[in-house]
């Protein structure tokens, strides 16, 4: 925790070693007991020492931030998690004491929060900090003096903070204009904005509720990397393991789904399966019985399973769910929304055993017959669903005779009417006109 | 001058009377339950279009479209079951039974329809003169079988779709896909022949133009009946009968009401017609 102290203690560790006998070693405890204060301020200043320097309001009151930064009163670091350390843990270039160099060295966090310094290097703050020079660091976030850990509702790291916290960056024009505008950052731009209206965001703003997911849930505090990063918590392969952190019993289920093994696989050439962000989406997650997600799921489901979004269309259920209504079955509502397994699969819901179950969910009388409706009928296809087939073709011929006999019947008729008109007029006109002369 | 607004008014009199109340009033009931219909059932076979959204949400959602769906099937089943009911009593009462399913009085298609169909195309073709009709042209008598049709079609199509699970005790499950296609298919040719076949032969075609009141008021002068059923005033006017057909001119407030629903009607079908072309041809 001190590494500073090492020197000091130096001194006396020798003393502990010449000094054999029990009785000697208890003596010299005694001795350092004593002593140890006075040793410490004569190696370097205490907090208070520090204080009567940079206590002293007066003293950095120049209006420029560099100057008023240095003014560090001790109100301000009553509270810290480093409240016990001293100035020169951190500051170790001005553990000499006064007078000391005027400006200090960047404060090197991870000499002692290894673990968080090692997953922030690989960060995309960390790369382009190197590169840029802009991006956070340890006290972008977690604020200098006055450190107060995750846990106190004062802290920027809070979770009722730590959204507006990173906006303070994600929804600044420059930052955005900056590094955002490429066409892949379109996400990107309105994420923290977008964030607020999520049932996450929601969940933490107006319910107060502090176990919702926060940035750092899904894309790490110190480890934050772009989507495409295979090591990303938020890589369209890692999504499941990263929303499943919270959502225990869905991953679950998911991991038995057909999409599930599919991207449980990772083998190459597989076919891309959709995880949780692809119907849920990453910043618009709404809630599943608003019109807005459910008709985004469907259209999701379209996106690889055309001909089967193409015909649900054609069924009371999917033109009750395209006008906008969510009270008929909708893809999960058949198919489940997690573990969607293949219908030639026993414990899949569309299994055609299980059918009978799946649909008395909504159908509380559905029987044997019932079932055998055709929830995908594709009346274009003459050998799977022959009956529909010619239903169609019936209704297609009786329409296209009726309108074609009746639609000549009624252009001749009013062409008949226009020549009659005209010849008419003429035959009125034609004996004026020999009056005329 | 509103009285000239309807073809039925036109010329010289007397007022002779061609629909008795029954009759008018289940027209009546016809053209508010096919519009309720049409208006709420269309939005479901186009649900691509930005109308049918707004349309479902105008008329309360699709549960409430679907209420009013249903009521009106009732209506219709009521009408259809009226209609025959008289059909049944008249087939009790009239002495001369035949005449309800042969002779100029029946609905009932006969040689003289095809006639006049092939006469109306050599007068389209400036080959002969107009043919002259009866009591029902073979058009009246086509809207009248194909309401008959369709009020069967699509009304044990809806049935089906209304009540699946006691259907499905006997039918099976793809029956439904089938009733879904001929009730949605049966209801375009419904709309569509109404709204443009109809509407132009009896409203407005150059003649008729804009509307023909006929059927709400009961009665038309002797000019419009010599013009649009020539052979049936010739044949009560043999039999001396027109006298006892003679009837007062629809009273002023009853003409009225009539223009408006008829208007109204005629407004509400040209705009479902524009729409549901626009749902299918997108």
């Amino acid at each position: 925790m001190r590494p500073n102290l090492r020197p000091w203690l130096k001194g006396p560790a020798t003393a502990w070693r010449v000094a054999g006998s029990p009785v000697c070693r208890l003596l010299l405890l005694a001795v350092l007991w004593a002593v140890l204060p006075g040793v410490a301020a004569a190696q370097g200043p205490d907090a208070v020492d520090c204080q009567q320097c940079h206590g002293d309001r007066e003293m950095f009151a120049a209006d420029d931030s560099a100057t008023a930064r240095m003014f560090v009163p001790d109100s301000l670091l009553r509270e810290t998690r480093h409240q016990k350390l001293r100035c020169a843990d951190c500051h170790p270039e001005h553990a000499s004491g006064f007078p000391h160099e005027a400006s200090a060295k960047a404060v090197q966090c991870q000499s002692c929060h290894k673990q968080e310094g090692a997953e922030w290097a690989p960060s995309i703050h960390a790369a382009n900090a190197r590169t840029a020079g802009d991006a956070p660091n340890c006290v972008s976030c977690h604020g200098n003096h006055t450190v107060l850990g995750a846990a106190d509702r004062r802290s920027p790291t809070h979770p009722l903070n730590l959204a507006a916290m990173c906006g303070r960056c994600h929804s600044d024009p420059r930052i955005i204009g900056t590094y955002f505008m490429a066409p892949s950052g379109a996400q990107a731009r309105v994420a923290v904005a977008q964030y607020y209206e999520t049932v996450h965001g929601n969940a933490l703003t107006r319910d107060g509720l502090v176990v919702s997911a926060t940035c750092n849930d899904c894309h790490g505090a110190h480890k934050i990397l772009p989507a495409k990063s295979p090591e990303s918590s938020v890589n369209h392969a890692n999504i499941p393991k990263t929303c499943g952190t919270c959502h225990v019993g869905i991953l679950e289920s998911y991991e038995q789904s057909a999409h599930g093994k599919a991207i449980g696989n990772g083998a190459a050439g597989a076919k891309p399966a959709p995880v949780c962000t692809d119907c849920h989406s990453g910043h618009q997650i709404v809630r599943a019985d608003q019109p807005k997600w459910f008709m985004g799921v469907v259209e999701e489901c379209g996106t690889c399973h055309r001909r089967l979004y193409e015909t649900y269309f054609t069924t009371y259920h999917g033109q009750v769910t395209k006008l906008g209504f969510g009270l008929t079955a909708k893809c999960s509502d058949c198919h489940t929304a997690h573990e969607i397994r293949p219908r030639t699969d026993p414990q899949s819901s569309v299994y055609p055993a299980n059918l009978q179950r799946t649909c008395q969910r909504c159908h509380p009388a559905a029987n044997a017959n019932f079932v055998k409706y055709y929830s995908h009928g594709d009346s274009h296809e003459r050998t799977r669903y022959p009956a529909l087939y010619w239903a169609s073709m019936g209704m297609n011929l009786l329409l296209a005779g009726v309108f074609g006999f009746f639609g000549i019947h009624t252009l001749l008729w009013m062409n008949r009417l226009a020549i009659n008109h005209v010849r008419s007029r003429r035959a009125a006109k034609a004996p004026s006109e020999e009056k005329a002369p | 001058m509103s009285e000239l607004l309807s073809v039925s008014n036109r010329g010289e009199g007397p007022y002779l009377r061609r629909f008795t109340v029954l009759d008018r009033t289940l027209h009546a009931l016809v053209i508010v339950s096919f519009l309720g219909l049409v208006m709420t059932g269309a939005p479901l076979r186009f649900p691509f279009s930005g109308w049918a959204h707004t349309l479902s949400r105008l008329l309360g959602g699709f549960q409430t479209a679907g209420f009013v769906h249903r009521v009106c099937a009732i209506i219709t089943f009521g009408y259809f079951a009226a209609h025959l009911a008289k059909v049944t009593v008249l087939l009790f009462r009239t002495t001369d039974k035949k005449s309800i399913f042969w002779g100029p009085n029946s609905m009932v298609p006969q040689p003289k329809d095809l006639r006049d169909v092939i006469q109306m195309f050599k007068w389209f073709f400036g080959r002969g003169p107009q043919p002259r009709f009866d009591r029902f042209s073979y058009m009246e008598k086509f809207d009248y079988l194909g309401v008959f049709w369709g009020v069967a079609i699509i009304g044990a199509s809806g049935l089906m779709l209304w009540f699946p699970e006691f259907f499905a005790r006997v039918l099976p499950g793809w029956a439904f896909n089938v009733a879904t296609i001929v009730h949605g298919e049966e209801a375009l040719l419904a709309l569509g022949f109404i709204f443009t076949i109809h509407f132009f032969n009896v409203h407005l075609r150059p003649g008729k133009f804009p509307i023909d009141l006929v059927i709400f008021t009961g009665s038309a002068t002797a000019d419009y009946m010599k013009e649009e059923h020539p052979l049936e005033y010739e044949r009560l006017q043999q039999a001396g009968r027109l006298a006892e057909l003679e009837t007062p001119a629809p009273s002023r407030q009853f003409y009225v009401w009539s223009l408006i629903l008829g208007f109204t009607s005629l407004a509400l079908g040209i705009t479902m017609i524009v729409l549901v072309l626009w749902g299918a041809l997108r």
